[in-house]
């Protein structure tokens, strides 16, 4: 009887996994200092796009954004575009301070101080990394009729989203910490007369785990 | 039988449809914040020509796909809004003179020389990329050029699940003119020429304040 429900569970998990997709995800953290955040400090998170060959999707910046303000409600989260809008051009792609000291430089131009000052900021999350498809394999043929279309065949393919926060104190302009996030999922697409396609989430488990994980640093102390 | 010929045609027209109509024709828009940078106590005209302020590229490559591109608008949304911070006072000009009868201090004229662009499949990260290359050109009150140089900006965008083509390279387009506002509006002070041209404006604003004060002490002081 133990063995009937054992093998029932693991064919329920297999069959789950296989209609969304598997993921899995690796999170990762080092703490250089303790974190402070009082009565109406905010945090942004931002987008380090500088890679010549990737860009950090503003999708998965907004994703992490809301989901860090839904897990921890206390956390005063500035959107991504609100602040860089308000302080352009200095978080542009080719503008933006890429080291901690750079934030002194940046901080002595006085109006740039006083508009962040206003949004009472204490912490800058730098996001950096992509999704990207690393595998694929399988095919899909379609054909057409004039009594109509079907397609038939099976492809499969590999996903990998790699992400690591650099986390900032404005106040102190040091290096707080640094969060990693590595997600890896195989999706599916069987075709029989129509295909159907079974996505891994796999950017999607990047932003949850990058988001539980942030809200951890910024509590725990 | 009349049915099934009906039918054939109505798919094989379709099908032909699709496959003609395989253009993409994209309007940029999107929204171009005010730089916050320190105002230079000058006065502007900028000169929009039709070929700058209507600008509209149309992919004329055979191995390419058919693309429609208008980036005219966008551009001079763009420059006025990033002109007008940066100078005191801004006025759209078609010449060297002012159309409301105040004196300019300079003269601007953008001209976009070069638009690239990049789909997806034709990039190693599968992005969309937009290079522009233009070409700034300013002059005195008198038209008389004091520099000319050249602006490069890049903008990216990853293609996204869902997202169309269209929007997708809208999206790099605005990444790309906002690049260009922050190179303009941070290196403008910058440019050998224009620096120059600051400092000898500087200089004569001292030496005139310095005269004014002489003239003050000498003839109007002895007086009161």
């Amino acid at each position: 009887m133990e063995n009937q429900t054992m093998v029932f569970t693991s064919v329920l998990i297999a069959m789950l996994c296989f209609l969304f997709g598997c993921t899995s995800v690796t999170v990762d953290q080092v703490k250089h200092q303790q974190v402070e955040l009082f009565q109406g400090d905010s945090i942004v998170v931002i987008g380090r796009r500088t890679g010549s060959d990737y860009e950090t999707e503003p999708d998965l910046i907004s994703c992490i954004g809301s989901a860090l303000s839904q897990t921890n409600t206390a956390l005063n989260v500035i959107p991504e575009s609100d602040f860089v809008d308000k302080l352009y051009p200095w978080f542009e792609a080719r503008t933006a301070p890429v080291h901690v000291r750079d934030l002194n430089r940046l901080l002595s131009y006085e109006k740039i101080s006083k508009i962040i000052d206003d949004y009472q900021l204490q912490y800058i999350v730098w996001v950096d990394g992509n999704t990207e498809k690393t595998r694929s394999s399988g095919k899909i043929s379609c054909g057409l009729s004039p009594t109509g279309g079907a397609c038939f065949g099976f492809g499969t393919w590999d996903t990998k989203s790699e992400y690591e926060a650099t986390i900032w104190d404005y106040k102190s302009r040091q290096l707080v910490g640094k969060v990693s996030s590595v997600a890896d999922g195989t999706s599916y697409m069987p075709a029989v007369i129509i295909p159907i396609p079974i996505i891994a989430p796999v950017q999607r488990h990047a932003c949850k785990t990058m988001a539980n994980q942030l809200s951890k640093f910024f509590t725990n102390n | 039988m009349r049915v099934f010929t009906k039918i054939l045609f109505i798919k094989v027209f379709w099908v032909t449809f699709l496959l003609v109509s395989c253009k993409s024709t994209v309007e940029i828009q999107g929204y171009f914040p005010s730089p916050v940078i320190n105002q230079l106590p000058y006065s502007i005209g900028v000169i929009f020509n039709k070929e700058f302020s209507g600008y509209r590229y149309i992919e004329k490559s055979e191995k390419r796909e058919k693309w429609e591109i208008d980036v005219g608008d966008a551009q001079v949304q763009m420059l006025n809004v990033v002109l007008k911070a940066m100078f005191s006072s801004i006025e759209v000009t078609s010449d060297f003179q002012s159309t409301s009868g105040n004196t300019l201090d300079l003269f601007l004229q953008p001209n976009l020389e070069n638009f690239q662009y990049n789909v997806p499949y034709e990039t190693k990260g599968n992005m969309f990329e937009v290079w522009l290359k233009y070409n700034m050109k300013v002059y005195d009150s008198h038209g008389k050029l004091i520099a000319d140089w050249i602006l490069t900006a890049y903008g990216k965008t990853p293609s996204e699940f869902l997202k169309s083509q269209e929007a997708a390279l809208n999206d790099a387009m605005v990444i790309a003119l906002r690049d260009l506002g922050a190179g303009l509006s941070l290196k403008f002070s910058q440019v050998p020429e224009i620096n120059k041209w600051l400092k000898a404006q500087r200089k004569s604003t001292k030496a005139s304040t310095k005269i004014a004060k002489n003239n003050f002490v000498n003839e109007i002081a002895p007086r009161i």
